[in-house]
Formats: C-alpha cells, structure tokens, sequence
C-alpha cells in the first residue's frame, strides 16, 4: 500500500491560510486561558482529591449537597470513570485525617446501606503546589531553550531554531486554550497537573520530531538541488517526507486513543493531551514551522 | 552482509542482558500463580518454607511504583518556625515570634528560605539588632558576640541536625511498623519523602508519622484557683450574652460558649465538648479578656480520647485544666509495652522510667496525692489520674487509648524517640490496592492492544519490511522492561503510559527508512542499493529526531517528580532501545533475507 507516494501540494504557498488558522487558534485560546484562568489540579493550587468506591452508583449532586456542609465549602464532585467510583476535591485546609473522617462519616450516614471506601486521595499543601508548579513552568521553558540551542547547532541557522520553538509554542497554547474551554464539558478531569506536563513535553517531543524531520530534508534538498529556488524547495522538502509525516502521525495517533479509551481514568486528561498535541504537532510541522523558515529567511535576506 | 556478525553477537548480548534482569520477575510472577492455585495452608506452607528464596527474587524484580501496586506516599517537612521558636528558649520574646510569624508567611508568598526571610525581616525591625539576643550555643561556638550571619549558619545547620535526626527517628518508626520495603529518602533542606508500598491504614500512618512524641508529665491546675477561673469564665459569657440583647428584639442571646461547651463537677475541668465543636470552643476561649483571667502558671488542654457521654452516648472530649510547668519529659521512658487492664482487658501502655525518671516521679507523686497528675503526649492529654500513693518504681501508665493499634503505636514512638521539631504532611499521595491492579491491567491491556494495531498496520502498509519492523517493535519492549529492571528503576502508570507511546512512535525510524527505500527505488536502484541508500540517507533524521526528543525527556526526568520521573525513564529507555532495533535489528534482518542475489524485499 503506498499513500502519497509522490505528492506535490503546495504547502507553503497554502501558509496564508494556514497564519490565518493558527491566528484564530491563537487567539481564542489565549482569550479562554485570560478569562477562565488556567484550570489548575490540585498538584499546582493545593489541596484534597479524594476517590471514593461505591458499592452501587449514587448521585453526584446529592453527594455534593450533603458534603458541603461539613467541610464548609462546597466541593467538587464527579464521576470517576464509572458509575460508583467518584472523585470529590476540596480545599478544605484542616488536617488529611480530618477531612477524610468528615467525608467518610458523612458518606457512611447520608448511604447507610451503600458501603463506600477511599481507593484513592491526593493532598497537595499550598508551598509544595507554588514548588511543581515552578518545576512544571520550569521544565517546560528549559527544554524549549534546549530544542532551540540544539537546533542552532545542528542546522546553523536561527531561523530554522525560531521556527520549530514557535511552533511548539502554537502548540502548546492551543492545547492550553482547549483543556481551558473544554474542562466543564468533559465527562473527565482536564485540570492542568504534573501529568499534563509530562504530556505537553511529550508534545513538545513529537511535534519536534515531525519538525526536525522536515528541516533535514530541506538540508538534504538545499545541497542536491542546489539551484532551486527556496520556496519551492521547501515545498518539495514538505512532499518528500509527507508519507512518513502521515504514517506516523497515524501510528502515534491508534496507540493514543487506545490510552484514550482503555488507559483508565487516571490517564484520560493525560491522552487526551496528547491527542490534541499530536493532531497539531502533525498540522504545525507541515504549515507552522517551515513556513516561519520561509517567512524569517525571506526577511533576513533583505 | 560483511560486518553484520558484530551486529548479531550485539544484539544476542543485548537480548540475553535483558532476559537475565527479566528472569527474576518472570519467576516470581510464575511463583506468585502457582502460589494462588494451591489450598491456603498448603500455601502459607509453601511461602514459609521458600520464604527466602522468595525474597531475593522479589529483590530483583521490576519494582512497581506506589500508582500501581497500591500503597503511600508522604512527603513530610520539618516545623522550622516551631525548631527556632524552641531554640530561642527562655530569651523568646513577641519580637521574635512577630518575626517568625512575618517570615513565615513571607517564605510560603516568595517560595523562598525561612530562615533568610527571617533574617531579612529581623534586620528590618530594627537597625543594627542582632539574633545573638535569642540564640546562644556554647557547642557551636555561639556567643553575644555572633554577627547574624554567623547565627544564619548556625540555624541552618541546627535545621539539617533537626532532619536528619527526624529522618532517623521516621525510619525507626516505620521499621517497627512493619512495612515491607520502605523507601525514606531527604528531599532538599527540610523534608522527607516516605514512601510505603502495600499500606493500607492510612489514619494509622499519618498520625505515626508526625507525631513529635513530646511525653509530658504535669501537674493539674490548683484546685482551688481554677475552680474560680471556670466560674469567670462562664459568667463572662453570660454577660457578653446579655451585652448583645440590645440588638435584637428582647430575646435573650443564649450564652456562647455553653453553647458548645457543657461545664463539669470537677475543679480541674473546665468543660466538654463534642468532637466538631472542640475548634469553636478554642476561638472563643482565644479571647483576650479569658487569658487575662487564667491563673498563673496554668494552662488547659484537650483529652486524646473521647468519654461517652450522657444517655445518648455522644463522645466528647474534657477540656483540663493543668500547670504549664512540665514536670518530666519522655527522655526519661526506658520501656513501654502495650499491657491489657485486669479488670475490663482495655489495652494501656505501661512504661518504666530510668532512676533519675523514677526519683523524680517518686517526687512529684509524692507531693500530689489525692491530686490529678496529666500524662500528656503531643499536647493531649491521655491520662489524668489521680495520686493515690507516692509512686517510688518508676512507673506509670497511658490508658484511654482506643484499641491495641494505637497502644502499638503509642509504644512505638514513645520509643523511637521525640522528633526535634514538629513535621507536618504536605503532600500525600495514596493509592487502593485495587485501584492499583485496575491500573495494571489497563495499561497493560493498552500496551497490548496499541501493539496489535500498530503491528497490523505495518505489515499492511509496508508487507513484508512491516513485519521485521514488528519483530523489532517487539523486541523493542523486552529491551525496555529488561533496562528499567536492570537500573533498578521503578515501573509507573505514566511510565506504562510511556511504553504505549513508544510503541507509536518506535516504528517511526523504520518508516522513515522504509519510505527513504521506497523513494530510492523509485530512481531506479536495485533493491539493495536501495536498502542501503535508505538506511543511510534516512540516519540523519533519525539521529536528530531521537536527540531532540531525548533532551526533552531528560527535562523532564531532572525536573519532574515520583510518577514523571517513571514517564521520562520509560521515554528515555524507550528512545534508546527503538534507536537499536530500528536501525540494527531491522538492518540484520533485511540484509538477512535479501543475502542471495536474487532475494527480494517487499516494502508495499
């Protein structure tokens, strides 16, 4: 089977569309994120998450209402994967033990006859979160300032550097901006936490990949065929490994959404991430990233 | 083919090294099933007679991060604020405890240093003030004289004392617990990271964990003194009630503490609360005018355990009157065993003092009969009995506790030792067994079903080059089990998390290659010069893919923590391992199948 096997879209000439896409994208997601404010677990704002195991389904709300007295505050709470597993966080400050006591009894009183147990709970102190939240802030800028170095190094222009890290910011932010507008609308949590980290580095990672692919094919095409014009050089760079952009993409993509559905519901927040990223890792090494090359080459060459 | 038989002794080796570190898990797996398929005796039997052999299996299996085989993960931190309170001692004033309350909040706002901030903040109070006020060690060195940086350096090491010295005593704890192989590790300049697989009785843990163990022996409040402050007390309410009436329509505002609180018959007790109204009880009696009522030298403070109370049997806690002087500390606790009360076979702790211990208590017993003396631990008071006789043997005993849990608790740390200052849980992370296998199984059902459609696919696009892709693929996960066991490194949910992702993204080298084949066979080449041209035109892009992509993974192995770190070993591990197969396995193999001249390769 052979899919795109010698392709010619012209891709770069398409980047007006595509700048007017990613803008939208841009936009909307950093407008959500400024509005909404990140959406952050409790590993970045502090404190307790608590699962509870049913022995039959029971009723979120009515859970919730019976809760809010007693910890006073009203806490969130939602389904956990199934029908009786259900996560409720609250930023009760009192002692784990007692925040515990006080949602056991009150479940135990409020389900007499429904038996319930903690098979999970997360508490996060406010200094430890202001600590991950620097180490996931942290992580995220020094791989960037790696990628960017190394880039630099290997491929001797800045241009191609500037590319590839603005386009892992598109992705970044446009990944940001969706888990902010699609947290309340999701049946799972989308609340950014060390996981989400690790997702968006591995983001970082793929769409990197997909990128770097690219750029040395350009390489490649600017010494063999050394008279051609840049645009359609790159353009032709673009064609050349788009079968391979596309299989892995593809690959990547099926193992995704098998974490997506079968992963269980501590991974969900964590595929779906990836999911997104991966769909627009794909999409800004093919328009984003070279086109940004084109963009700064044409302008440095003024 | 010349060159390929290194390539195949490489990867013989590299398999066997794999296996070898894998053997063990495989075994106890195997063990573990044979174990569950024999009667319970017949199994306790057989765990007991190959109790050894099963345990240095089980050392060198993959470890299982605390996400997937169910357990505890507390990180603790060491009370500073509270350790530079009690180092001050007796030259503690309000200035410094302004100070400390100040740097405290300051710390917890910048994310900075303590004990800079309140170096920071003290220096600003006051032009030229010095610290040497407060602190004075004759051991270190430190006298009137000190400059402020001398004494920063001194707290800072007294706070390194205090954790190490904490990081003893939890292991201690944690080892008479009795948790099969716990993890206590320093993380950074004040805390402690505890990590107890398999443990289920969290409440337990918690309060072992943090518990300072200051044993205190104290006298009760004089009789005659407290008895009137309970008096004022209760009359100031009513009055404050009565000063309110004014605000509303002649109802009679009832009186707010008794409200929570229920008066005794005792001198020495001020009241009883029920459990969740104890915190309102403490805001109300915060009050300034209450303090200024209380009597020398006396305190009060809240029972351990609750008493059933009235016909209802609702618990409550008493609230006692005692001296703040302490009598005797638990540094004088030689032993103490879990005994059971004769009479009604409720657990105590009975506990034996040394001589010095025993002269003293011989002391104050004797000066106190027909009088309450408070045993108290952590700032509860357990025991309040009264001294019937002078007590000359150096004994005396905790009772009230719930059950014998707690009694083996309470021994435990009364004989671990006080923690130098106080710790406090700030992040807890704990896991059900259940929900742990639930994990396991999940992922490894991903792990299976990501590699079967993967592995489908390939073949499908690529035919005949999908399959050697897939033997490498294959491989490619033994590799990276076999390097995770080998390390020593932990297994987690966003590590298998991380093997999924391998799975998509390790085939990617092979289709780079292969789309590089296919591209040279379209110039005309033969299918060796194809494949070779593939292999090499294409390992530039492999190698800087694979870089890039590995810095990213080596951020977040420096920067992440617990679960993370597994995620980034995994993706590490994982782009080595694909690096290999991909380009020396699938390499053999295909030069293996193309070595007749005629032989041919299909790529789709």
């Amino acid at each position: 089977m052979r899919w795109f096997e010698t392709p010619n879209f012209d891709f770069v000439s398409k980047r007006k569309v595509a700048y007017v896409i990613s803008g939208i994208l841009l936009v909307l997601s950093i407008a959500t994120i400024f509005t909404k404010g990140l959406q952050y677990g409790i590993d970045f704002k502090g404190g307790k998450e608590f699962v509870l195991k049913f022995e039959q389904p029971v009723n979120v709300s009515e859970l919730r209402s019976a809760l809010t007295d007693p910890l006073g505050s009203s806490p969130e709470v939602k389904l956990f994967g199934s029908e009786t597993e259900i996560l409720v966080r609250t930023d009760n400050e009192s002692a784990i033990n007692d925040v515990e006591n006080i949602i056991t009894s009150t479940v135990s009183q409020t389900y007499p006859s429904n038996s319930a147990f903690v098979e999970k709970s997360d508490s996060v102190g406010p200094r430890v979160a202001e600590d991950l939240k620097s180490g996931g802030l942290q992580s995220i800028i020094y791989s960037m300032a790696i990628i960017f170095v190394y880039i630099l190094i290997r491929f001797r222009r800045w241009t191609f550097s500037a590319g590839a890290v603005a386009a892992l910011f598109h992705d970044v932010i446009i990944t940001l901006g969706i888990f902010t507008l699609m947290n309340d609308w999701v049946n799972f949590s989308l609340l950014i936490d060390q996981n989400i980290i690790a997702a968006f580095l591995t983001i970082v990672g793929y769409s990197l990949n997909d990128t770097v692919v690219v750029f040395d094919r350009i390489r490649e095409n600017s010494i063999v065929h050394k008279g051609m014009e840049y645009i359609p050089m790159v353009n032709k760079s673009l064609n050349d490994t788009l079968s391979r952009t596309v299989i892995t993409s593809i690959t990547t993509l099926f193992v995704v959404v098998v974490l997506f559905i079968f992963g269980g519901e501590v991974l969900k927040g964590f595929s779906f991430a990836l999911l997104i990223g991966i769909v627009l890792g794909t999409y800004s090494s093919l328009f984003v990233a070279s086109a940004l090359v084109v963009e700064l080459e044409a302008k440095t060459k003024k | 083919m010349q060159g390929n038989g290194l390539k195949i002794g490489l990867i013989a080796a590299f398999l066997a090294m794999t296996l070898w570190y894998l053997f063990p898990t495989i075994q106890y797996n195997l063990e573990q099933k044979q174990i569950s398929e024999l009667s319970p005796s017949d199994s306790l039997q057989y765990v007991d007679e190959n109790r050894e052999k099963l345990a240095s299996i089980k050392e060198r299996t993959l470890n299982l991060g605390l996400d997937l085989q169910g357990g505890m993960y507390v990180m603790l931190e060491v009370g500073t604020p509270q350790l530079i309170l009690e180092l001050a001692g007796e030259n503690l004033d309000e200035n410094l405890e302004q100070v400390v309350a100040t740097a405290r909040e300051r710390a917890l706002e910048n994310d900075t240093d303590f004990i800079d901030e309140m170096q920071a903040e003290f220096e600003a109070t006051a032009e030229g003030a010095r610290l040497s006020r407060y602190f004075r060690n004759d051991a270190a060195d430190i006298t009137r004289r000190s400059t402020n940086q001398e004494i920063v350096t001194f707290l800072k090491a007294q706070r390194t004392e205090a954790l190490d010295r904490a990081i003893e005593i939890i292991r201690t704890r944690v080892d008479r617990f009795g948790v099969t192989e716990p993890s206590i590790i320093k993380q950074g300049t004040d805390r402690i990271v505890v990590e107890l697989p398999g443990v289920d009785d969290k409440q337990r843990v918690r309060n072992l964990l943090k518990g300072t163990a200051r044993l205190e022996f104290r006298v009760a409040a004089n009789a005659n003194e407290f008895s009137s402050f309970i008096q004022q007390v209760y009359n100031y309410f009513d009055e404050k009630a009565a000063g309110d009436e004014g605000d509303s329509l002649n109802t009679i505002q009832p009186n707010a503490l008794l409200e929570v609180l229920s008066p005794g018959q005792s001198p020495y007790v001020l009241g009883y609360a029920a459990e969740q109204d104890t915190a309102e009880v403490n805001a109300l009696l915060a009050d300034e005018n209450i303090q200024r009522m209380m009597p020398r030298n006396t305190t009060v403070l809240w029972s351990a355990n609750s008493l059933p109370f009235g016909v209802s049997g609702e618990e409550v806690f008493s609230l006692y009157g005692v001296k703040e002087d302490v009598e005797l500390t638990g540094e004088v606790i030689e032993e103490a065993t879990v005994q059971f009360d004769p009479a009604t076979n409720i657990p105590e702790v009975s506990m034996t003092m040394n001589a010095e211990g025993a002269r003293d208590w011989a002391r104050i017993t004797g000066a106190n009969i027909n009088k309450p003396v408070a045993i108290v631990l952590d700032g509860y008071v357990y025991t309040f009995p009264n001294v019937i006789s002078k007590i000359s043997n150096g004994r005396s005993s905790i009772t009230g506790v719930e059950n014998v849990g707690e009694a083996d608790d309470l021994v435990n740390i009364l004989l671990s030792g006080a923690l130098p200052a106080p710790l406090e849980i700030v992040e807890e992370r704990t896991v059900g067994a259940s929900l742990g296998q639930a994990s396991i199984d999940a992922s490894l059902n991903s792990v299976l079903i990501g590699l079967g459609i993967v592995a489908i696919f390939m073949i499908v696009y690529y035919r005949t080059g999908g399959a050697v892709a897939d033997l490498a693929l294959l491989l490619n996960i033994v590799f990276i089990l076999g390097i995770l066991a080998g390390f020593k490194a932990t297994l987690t949910l966003p590590g298998m998390a991380g093997i999924v992702l391998t799975i998509g993204m390790a085939v990617d080298a092979n289709v780079l290659i292969f789309d590089r084949i296919r591209e040279e066979q379209r110039t005309g080449k033969t299918i060796k010069a194809a494949i070779s041209a593939g292999y090499s035109n294409a390992m530039s892009a492999i190698i800087d893919a694979n870089i890039t992509t590995g810095f990213v993974a080596l951020v977040l192995l420096s920067f992440g923590v617990g679960p993370i770190k597994g995620f980034a070993v995994t993706l590490l591990a994982g782009i080595c391992c694909s690096l290999f197969s991909a380009i020396i396995i699938t390499r053999v193999v295909i030069d293996y199948l193309t070595r007749a001249k005629s032989d041919s390769v299909n790529f789709g």
